[in-house]
């Protein structure tokens, strides 16, 4: 779950060391750009930015798959229905305490903000600390398919208890930031545009600082890479793994509340759709890899976009597990993912 | 060990059938007892999932009708079926329940379906079945007219069972060119489709239309109907700047979504048009396209594939209220048409006659006989040699911000008055 | 099959005995015999209580003959996840190649007109073939990105199809497909639509071929190398077994049996739709294998019946018999729970969702395990779930 600098090349090849990562994003960056703008002129700003934004959210949903897979090697697909049920729980906040539009006080805004962030992250946490508990535990040694099964069982039973409690058709949620266009010079952009990126930024970073410099992290990494030599050395695998849990819910969670402030409307069946993009980022990016899984989310909502903007939309499902399909056949383990003979 | 288990699992199934009645759902029944005839009105419609808002009200007007109105002679129920699975509507088992239908005597008549993809796994099996259905939502071409229609009609070709109360795509698409070229006025507009069979047919006579009228078409574009990030879509259409867009899909694939996503990235002034798909009720309906467009309502127009002025529209939202607690559906009174229908024909055609299958027989042909008209709360309502509804009213409805709903403003009968 | 013991009078026993070794040996006899059985008994079956009281023995017989496609889907996809480990998402895609193949032989789209009984081979051919084309990106791939390729091809074959409209008729679908034809053998000509029973018998007849030519497989020499590849691949290709090779038929071969179910289930239907063949198709398939007992072709089918007709009647029968209970209105804290009004239908996929999940905590071997494999899952989730220290240090000196 780090990310993958090149460190220590022979010295006759000019190596970037600690920058070759910053550099090869920011590069990624002006590519994308101009691809966007070939095919949207004027409106490349706006569409460059659209993709950051609903990249950002795939991006933080990926995250949620990518720690769980890479602690227990499960592909859970229940995460995605965790996103759909943090919005649920967001629209329930905020219509119950009586929202209905922008909020124009900042002060009030932010508190409603952190309110619903902290609300929505915690809950969907515990959901997904229960889920593990429930259906995932037992069957951690089993075989591949037994609790791929429970998962897609679990992703089930959480669509349908929204869909029979709370709604079987599309609903909104109270879009609570303002609408307006803040402008830095040449570049334009909505608050809620620039809200939804920095806040996947800032939380993609704490995570990776969480994951590198804490005990709980390094706990969580040693027990990715070898459980049992993690044991051995004092980690109590099932806090660890609930943990993990935890913090990929309370992910998916937020993901859900920004759905709401984005869009502002959510439904039953959100989770499938999303979570399946978010699955194919988070193994475009080289699965188990957060840093892998950020990056995937990023590349599948310009994919989405500049499909879009060349005027196949119609195929962009097609060109997004296309786009995996092609990376997967050069790289079969993804875009930072570890080298094939690592794991037996 | 193994045995037990699979016995254990064996008995308890059985045990739990065992206490099952039949399929059939209670439901009204008509009058006089003692020496009637038991029918019942076969119901096909997608009930349960992300589709029972638009079954559910529709099979509740079939209640309401037969709870309204007898036929002396005959205690009427209803069979009803499903054909969502998994909350979709699947092709396969609107076949099969209309086969289980088809299967059951006492069924001389059928409401549905409402999806036109449906209707073309369904043709085939009352064609060869001889049994009616009347559909009150399809809209698609294809079922009634041209080559496809009569491959449908694989078994018996000149045999007409499948009729419908809704008028066809290319008159609903034409109504929405009348719109956008004379009403809003513009010569040039940017078409949408959600990729599916009734949105892409909409925008298909939409298109077909408005070319016939002068128009031109800047651009087509078509967002899969799973899209909820519209912002590409839109942000492409602020660069084109039409005078107006034309979007053929229903508010599922998400077009109440584009169109409040118009509105934050500040377009509500291009008039979007679309078809009944987003006529879904006012804005305080939950999950309707105005619900769901907030903002972005403003300047949004839409099209009925029937005649507005229809007799005694408040009566009918009266007595939908007081028997079900809510306000009727979309296609609650074409359901409530059809099954009139179904009763008018029952009772010209029902004296002396008690053999079930000459009675379908017998439904099925003064049904689709071109000579007969039903009075409905529709208006008169007669079918075609196709099937197809004599009713070719297309109604225009406009957002009206005081009501927060759609407002009638116009109504153009395309076989009186077509687009040359 | 041994013979029993004193309950057999002794001039059955020597028949019985060779019966059994007849049928042990050859045990395409024994499907045979099954399918004829299975021709039988099930609709004798649908004619008792409580059946003949959720519809006519004909409704039920429809039932079987959809039931028949999901078997098909079934053993084919068995093939590929339980004899070869391989975890494909997105089965249902050959499905539809297999729909569309007879699509394209036998429409007004085309304008040929051949016969079903040549579409099916012709159409499990060329599910073949594009299990060999789907299936070749994917060799280099370990498990669950194996796993998330075959979820997208699932995805992106649907995707194609509606989007591809000159030639495959886009969303509309092709219609108009004919029907499967006997010219007066039995009696029967072209099968129509209101008749389920010449569709149950040739089901029933195509899922006999589609297990001889199976059940084989099991323990040939191609089988077994399945099974090395699916347990650790590394020391197969040590072994000596070509990987590729071997991936490349488990995927040709498991398509098959989607071509054949695509063909039938697009004759029967007489038309074919993009929408029909998403993730709900191939993750129903998946469910039924591994719900039936992931390897054992017996059980796989047997599995896939059972489930279809639960999914199918079951759910819908379990609204009946609650309301049949009368159990009155209860208050659960705030809310008030009455049985009776709550409509089944809605619950469906929740029930199935808490079965799935019920099924895998508690026997996730399946209903009929291979006896492989229920060693394997059993000692799997017996383990328990951490060491503890003082059981690694038994034993070692201090």
């Amino acid at each position: 779950m780090t990310s993958t600098a090149a460190v220590g090349v022979a010295p006759s090849r000019p190596s970037l060391g600690r920058w070759s990562f910053p550099v090869g994003i920011l590069v990624s960056l002006v590519v994308l750009y101009a691809i966007v703008a070939n095919g949207a002129h004027e409106q490349a700003q706006d569409q460059f930015i659209n993709a950051l934004t609903i990249g950002a959210i795939y991006a933080l949903i990926a995250l949620g798959y990518t720690m769980v897979y890479g602690i227990i090697e499960l592909i859970n697909f229940a995460h995605g229905e965790v996103f759909m049920c943090g919005s649920f729980v967001s629209w329930w906040l905020l219509t119950t305490l009586g929202f209905s539009g922008a909020i124009s006080d900042p002060i009030v805004l932010a508190g409603v903000l952190v309110l619903a962030f902290a609300v929505s992250m915690v809950v969907m946490g515990v959901v997904g600390v229960v889920i593990e508990r429930v259906a995932y535990r037992r069957l951690r040694n089993a075989p591949r398919l037994a609790p791929l099964i429970t998962a897609i069982g679990v992703s089930f039973i959480l669509q349908n208890i929204i869909y029979v409690t709370v709604s079987n058709s599309i609903i909104t949620i109270p879009q609570i930031i303002p609408n307006p266009v803040i402008s830095f010079g040449p570049v334009a952009i909505r608050e809620i545009n620039l809200f939804v990126i920095v806040l996947a930024v800032v939380l993609m970073i704490g995570l990776q600082a969480f994951i590198t410099r804490t005990r709980l992290g390094r706990a969580m990494r040693s027990t990715a890479i070898d459980r049992e030599a993690a044991q051995l050395m004092g980690v109590d695998i099932n806090t660890t793994i609930a943990l993990t849990f935890f913090i990929g819910s309370a992910l998916a969670g937020a993901a859900g509340v920004v759905q709401g402030l984005y869009f502002g409307i959510t439904a039953f069946n959100i989770g499938f759709q999303a979570g399946l993009k978010a699955f194919t980022a988070a193994v475009l990016g080289g699965i188990g890899n957060t840093t892998g899984a950020a990056i995937g989310g990023f590349v599948i909502g310009f994919l989405e976009v500049i499909s879009s903007v060349y005027g196949y939309g119609r195929w962009s499902e097609a060109a997004v597990f296309g786009a995996l399909v092609l990376v997967l056949i050069f790289r079969p383990t993804g875009i930072l993912g570890q080298a094939a003979g690592d794991r037996a | 060990m193994k045995l037990t288990r699979l016995g254990a699992l064996v008995a308890g199934a059985v045990l739990v059938f065992g206490a099952c009645s039949s399929t059939s759902s209670p439901a009204a029944s008509s009058g006089a007892g003692g020496g009637t005839i038991a029918i019942k009105v076969g119901i096909e419609l997608p009930m349960t999932g992300g589709e029972a808002p638009n079954g559910v009200p529709t099979a509740n007007g079939v209640a309401l009708a037969l709870s309204q109105i007898t036929v002396p002679g005959f205690t009427i129920t209803i069979n009803q079926q499903d054909d969502a699975v998994n909350g979709k509507h699947n092709a396969n088992q609107g076949a099969t329940n209309m086969g289980l239908l088809a299967n059951d005597a006492q069924v001389l008549f059928v409401v549905g379906p409402y999806n036109s993809s449906v209707a073309q796994a369904e043709i085939p099996v009352t064609n060869a079945a001889g049994l009616i259905q009347c559909s009150p939502a399809n809209t698609a071409v294809s079922l009634t007219k041209g080559d496809s229609a009569v491959a449908l009609r694989k078994t018996n070709p000149s045999k007409i069972a499948y009729v419908r109360v809704a008028t066809t795509d290319d008159n609903q698409g034409a109504g929405g060119a009348d719109i956008v070229y004379n009403t809003i006025g513009a010569k040039s507009a940017y078409v949408l489709d959600d990729t599916q069979t009734y949105g892409k047919g909409l925008a298909q006579g939409f298109a077909d239309a408005y070319t016939k009228l002068g128009g031109t078409i800047l651009k087509t574009d078509s967002p899969p109907d799973t899209t909820t990030d519209f912002t590409s879509y839109v942000t492409a259409i602020k660069g084109v700047n039409p005078p107006a867009v034309f979007y053929g899909g229903v508010t599922t694939s998400g077009i109440g979504l584009f169109r409040k996503q118009m509105a934050q990235q500040g377009l509500t002034n291009i008039p979007l048009a679309g078809g009944d798909g987003i006529s879904d009720g006012s804005a305080a309906t939950a999950s309707s396209f105005l619900n769901i467009a907030g903002d972005g309502s403003a300047n949004t127009y839409s099209t009925v594939a029937a005649i507005h002025d229809i007799p005694n529209p408040d009566k009918f939202a009266a007595d939908y209220k007081t028997k079900f607690n809510t306000d009727p559906g979309a296609y609650s009174a074409p359901g409530y048409a059809c099954t009139q229908i179904f009763l008018q024909a029952l009772k010209a055609v029902s004296s002396g006659v008690t053999d079930l299958a000459k009675l379908r027989e017998a439904v099925r042909a003064y049904v689709a006989d071109p000579s007969h008209s039903f009075d409905t709360v529709l208006g008169k309502v007669g079918f075609d040699a196709n099937g197809d509804t004599t009713q070719h009213s297309i109604s225009y409805y406009k957002y009206d911000a005081t009501a927060k709903d759609w407002v009638f403003f116009k109504q153009r009968d395309f076989i009186a008055d077509p687009i040359k | 099959m041994s013979a029993a013991r004193s309950a057999v009078p002794r001039w059955a026993a020597g028949p019985l005995a060779r019966a059994g070794t007849l049928l042990g040996h050859h045990q395409s006899v024994s499907i045979v015999l099954g399918g004829l059985v299975a021709a039988v008994i099930l609709p004798a079956i649908a004619l008792l209580p409580p059946f003949n009281g959720f519809g006519t023995q004909k409704d039920w017989v429809g039932g079987f003959a959809n039931a028949g496609v999901f078997v098909l889907l079934a053993i084919g996809l068995n093939v590929v996840v339980g004899l070869a480990g391989l975890l494909d998402l997105g089965y249902a895609a050959f499905f539809a190649i297999g729909a569309y193949t007879y699509a394209y032989g036998a429409s007004g789209f085309t304008g040929l007109d051949i016969p079903f009984w040549i579409m099916l081979p012709v159409g499990a051919g060329v599910a073949a073939l594009f299990g060999l084309l789907l299936g070749a990106p994917t060799l280099r791939l370990r498990g669950d990105y194996l796993a998330i390729v075959t979820l997208g091809f699932g995805e992106i074959v649907p995707v194609v199809i509606l989007n591809s409209d000159p030639y495959t008729n886009g969303t509309n679908g092709i219609t108009g497909l004919s029907q499967p034809d006997l010219y007066g053998l039995f009696g029967v000509n072209g099968f129509g639509f209101t008749n389920p029973w010449p569709y149950f018998f040739t089901v029933v007849v195509i899922i006999m071929v589609a297990f001889m030519l199976l059940y084989r497989l099991e323990d040939s020499r191609l089988g077994r190398a399945w099974v090395a590849i699916r347990e650790d691949e590394l020391a197969a290709a040590s072994m000596g077994i070509n990987t590729v090779t071997t991936k490349l038929l488990a995927f040709a071969i498991g398509a098959t049996t989607s071509g054949l179910a695509g063909a039938f289930y697009a004759a029967k239907l007489g038309v074919v739709t993009p929408d029909q063949f998403g993730f709900t198709v191939s993750f129903t398939a998946l469910a039924m294998v591994v719900l039936g007992g992931m390897g054992n072709i017996w059980g796989v089918a047997a599995g896939a019946f059972v489930i279809y007709e639960i999914q199918s009647q079951g759910l819908k029968q379990l609204g009946g018999f609650v309301q049949a209970l009368h159990v009155p209105a209860f208050a659960l804290g705030p809310v008030s729970v009455d049985l009776g009004s709550i409509n089944f239908l809605n619950y469906q996929y929740l029930l199935y969702g808490l079965a799935l999940v019920g099924m895998m905590l508690l026997r996730p071997e399946g209903l009929f395990p291979s006896r492989r494999r229920r060693r394997e899952l059993r000692e799997a989730v017996d383990e328990p779930a951490e060491l503890k220290i003082e059981e690694l240090l038994e034993g070692t000196e201090s």
